[in-house]
């Protein structure tokens, strides 16, 4: 099995490497990606409609809210794969020619996206009101008190399950392969195709992948510790 | 001397529950005012409403004459400080910034001007040895006397302490009575809820005793203790 899986390596190390690069591309980015979108949503998601709000402003906070709540569900409700599958193929009915990488990109970040609003909006609500009471007692704004103080906060509440998300979208890209995303998978999946050494291949994609995944851990360990973040709080759901 | 907050017929509910039923107060320039009554007598939702942490239903407050609800909130709250039970530091920041953030967002000073003015109200509170303490390390009185520092940066015209002490052991009472007695012979107009009488008594020129959301009795600290008037307010004082 060890030679067999060397004789694998010497032929598709190079590919498993640009799988890895394509692997980390697609998790890192589609983490970032979606922490961007998540930011902006969990922050609509928490609108309340207040007394003191126009019509205007309350009907906008509900229509908001909701359709955050919505794209969570959708997104939550349905399999990345199931995603990934709809996403590439109706773009090219519609007559968008992306690449699988772009598509492969595009849903891991609207995935992650539904997922981390859900962890921000935990991070959100877990700061203690008196915080922002106390902003608005030295005279800032509402939009002054979330960003300087109860913002910070709620990332920092919220830091090991933004860890965890790209530790676990690390592994789920494997998915993507479906769409013909040249992925560490996929590499895997064409090296067994070729010598019909299926156990071998995959033991070396899974050893690549727990490489990566402990190494990622370690590093996020060491940015929590920098940043002097507490390992409670929301873990997420996925 | 000058009204500085004059309430009127202040009425404030939440629900069916009636908490304040037509209270009328005054509040001179440089009075410090204490606030005695059971819990859930309208205390502290009466001060909440003085810098529009809460809203009110009918009635009016009045600052230097002029109605709170034509002012902009954000600029009323610069000039009534409040210093809360809970302390409510913020725990992203360290103890000078969380005096500076005020300073340096809301009136926009640089943050040289920032941390001058900030060092200078912590040394008034004690506290300026502590300048990069983070703010969960500190005991309850450091904490409160931090929150006070907090609100002296912005240079109030008036401080509203709701039960300031009432989260604190009596060794940290005291520190923190101590900075405030401080503040009332500087002359600041303070309103302060409270359930310590002995200093009330002592600091206070007026005293004023609610209970089911009215002001029952108010007067002179002598008055009030030694005096009273009302039974319920006789009853009060004597637990």
């Amino acid at each position: 099995m060890l030679k067999d899986m060397w004789s694998i390596i010497q032929e598709f190390g190079s590919l498993f490497l640009k799988g890895v690069g394509v692997t980390l591309s697609l998790a890192i980015f589609g983490t970032l990606i979606g922490l961007f979108i998540a930011l902006i949503f969990s922050i609509i998601r928490v609108q309340k409609p207040l007394k003191t709000d126009s019509r205007f402003t309350k009907i906008l906070k509900r229509i908001g809210s909701g359709f955050v709540k919505f794209y969570v569900t959708i997104f939550r409700g349905t399999p990345m794969i199931v995603q990934a599958v709809i996403f590439f193929y109706s773009f090219y009915e519609m007559g968008i020619r992306w690449s699988p990488f772009s598509a492969g990109l595009f849903t891991v970040s609207l995935n992650t996206a539904a997922y981390l609003t859900e962890v921000l909006r935990g991070g959100i609500q877990s700061v203690d009101p008196g915080q922002e009471e106390a902003a608005r007692s030295i005279g800032m704004s509402n939009v002054k008190a979330f960003t300087f103080i109860v913002f910070p906060q709620a990332i920092k509440n919220s830091f090991a399950s933004i860890g965890n998300e790209l530790i676990v979208n690390i592994k789920d890209t494997a998915v993507l392969s479906t769409i013909m995303v040249f992925d560490l998978f996929y590499v895997a999946r064409s090296a067994a195709g070729k010598y019909y050494l299926y156990v071998e291949a995959m033991l070396i994609a899974a050893i690549i992948y727990l490489v990566l995944t402990y190494t990622f851990s370690k590093l996020l360990q060491l940015i929590e510790k920098k940043l002097g973040v507490e390992p409670k709080g929301i873990v997420s759901s996925n | 001397m000058k009204k500085i907050i004059e309430i009127e017929n202040l009425f404030k509910s939440f629900d069916n529950n009636h908490v304040l039923k037509g209270v009328d107060l005054d509040i001179l320039e440089s009075e410090v005012v204490s606030i005695v009554g059971e819990s859930g007598s309208g205390k502290s939702t009466l001060l909440r409403c003085i810098n529009r942490l809460e809203t009110f239903d009918d009635g009016n407050i009045f600052f230097n004459g002029k109605s709170i609800l034509s002012l902009d909130v954000n600029e009323l709250r610069m000039q009534i400080g409040m210093v809360f039970q809970q302390f409510n530091l913020f725990n992203n920041l360290n103890v000078l910034k969380n005096c500076t953030i005020g300073l340096t967002k809301v009136l926009k000073k640089n943050k040289n001007e920032a941390n001058q003015i900030a060092l200078k109200m912590l040394e008034v509170v004690g506290m300026d040895n502590f300048i990069n303490a983070n703010v969960n390390s500190l005991s309850g009185g450091q904490k409160q006397r931090v929150a006070i520092a907090r609100a002296l940066c912005l240079n109030p015209k008036v401080i509203l302490f709701d039960e300031p002490t009432s989260a604190l052991d009596p060794k940290n009472v005291n520190e923190v009575l101590h900075v405030m007695s401080n503040l009332a012979k500087q002359g600041m107009t303070m309103i302060i809820v409270t359930h310590e009488m002995n200093f009330a008594r002592n600091v206070s020129d007026k005293v004023v005793f609610m209970d089911e959301g009215i002001i029952v009795e108010m007067g002179s600290p002598n008055q009030i203790f030694d005096n009273p008037k009302n039974p319920q307010t006789k009853k009060f004082l004597q637990y």
